[in-house]
């Protein structure tokens, strides 16, 4: 499966993919990474990812937009967002506009793998 | 005075506690929370990273540290590249998770930038934080760090 992520922190990003050298995650390949919402439509429209990670706070475009856009592109996309905002009303907002995942911040290694199987799985 | 009480400042200290907890698998000290009044200084580190605030609330929080520390938490996320920038980036990344989580606390009004990060010399955060702030300074291993918060309703 096809995976891109967006996130505007470099740590984060390279993280994120560092966790996918774990066997149970061995069929998920990086196709692209964006810092922001805008950068990550391009990425979305060229490699039509089956899976996205997707922070809410960045520069240019925010997580909640951004995720409304890939949704309108590609409605059966499953995008995990990752984000600091640990309050229900953002989680919701972004449940509602077609994600299909909540994971907080900070998080560790094991919670991610988990929650990237419970993603594909579900 | 500041306007936020103490329920609000342990909102940061609880936010704070979660990323070491959750990051180094080990318990950060939380030395003190004292307001910068009548000339005590909040203490500046070698890199900040700062979150401003919108919306219901107005005002910044600050996380300052100095690079051994940022490297060493670097290290236990397995991130070996420790350039400028990446240790610039991860002071931005802590501001905004204890920003996002202490958010919580406060509601989801209230609005959170995204993170803005300097290389800082002693004495910095004294020149940009009013006199309504709360230092809250932590010890972890053998390094200390600061995190200012610096908000009032808006």
């Amino acid at each position: 499966m096809k995976l891109l992520i967006v996130d505007d922190s470099t740590i984060i990003r390279s993280r994120i993919a560092r966790t996918l050298s774990h066997p149970k995650l061995a069929f998920i390949q990086v196709v692209g990474m964006a810092q922001n919402g805008v950068e990550a439509i391009s990425l979305f429209a060229q490699h039509m990812p089956e899976l996205v990670t997707m922070d809410i706070t960045m520069p240019k475009m925010d997580g909640v937009a951004c995720t409304e856009k890939l949704i309108q592109i590609k409605p059966d996309c499953n995008i995990l967002v990752i984000s600091a905002l640990s309050d229900k009303a953002t989680a919701l907002k972004t449940l509602k506009k077609g994600a299909r995942g909540f994971l907080y911040k900070p998080f560790s290694d094991e919670v991610l793998v988990a929650a990237f199987l419970e993603l594909v799985s579900s | 005075m500041s306007d936020i009480d103490e329920k609000d400042i342990h909102s940061f200290v609880d936010a704070v506690s979660v990323y070491f907890r959750q990051i180094t698998g080990e318990k950060a000290e939380i030395r003190s929370a004292y307001l910068v009044e009548g000339g005590v200084a909040a203490t500046t580190f070698d890199l900040t990273g700062y979150i401003s605030f919108s919306g219901s609330f107005s005002g910044r929080v600050y996380f300052s540290a100095p690079r051994g520390m940022v490297r060493h938490l670097l290290l236990m996320m397995k991130e070996f590249n420790h350039a400028e920038e990446q240790l610039l980036d991860a002071v931005g990344e802590v501001a905004n998770t204890i920003a996002g989580n202490a958010r919580k606390h406060f509601g989801s009004d209230m609005e959170i930038s995204v993170p803005v990060t300097v290389a800082t010399s002693d004495g910095w955060l004294d020149t940009v934080v009013s006199p309504r702030s709360y230092v809250i300074m932590i010890k972890w291993k053998q390094y200390k760090a600061s995190v200012v918060v610096d908000i009032q309703h808006a």
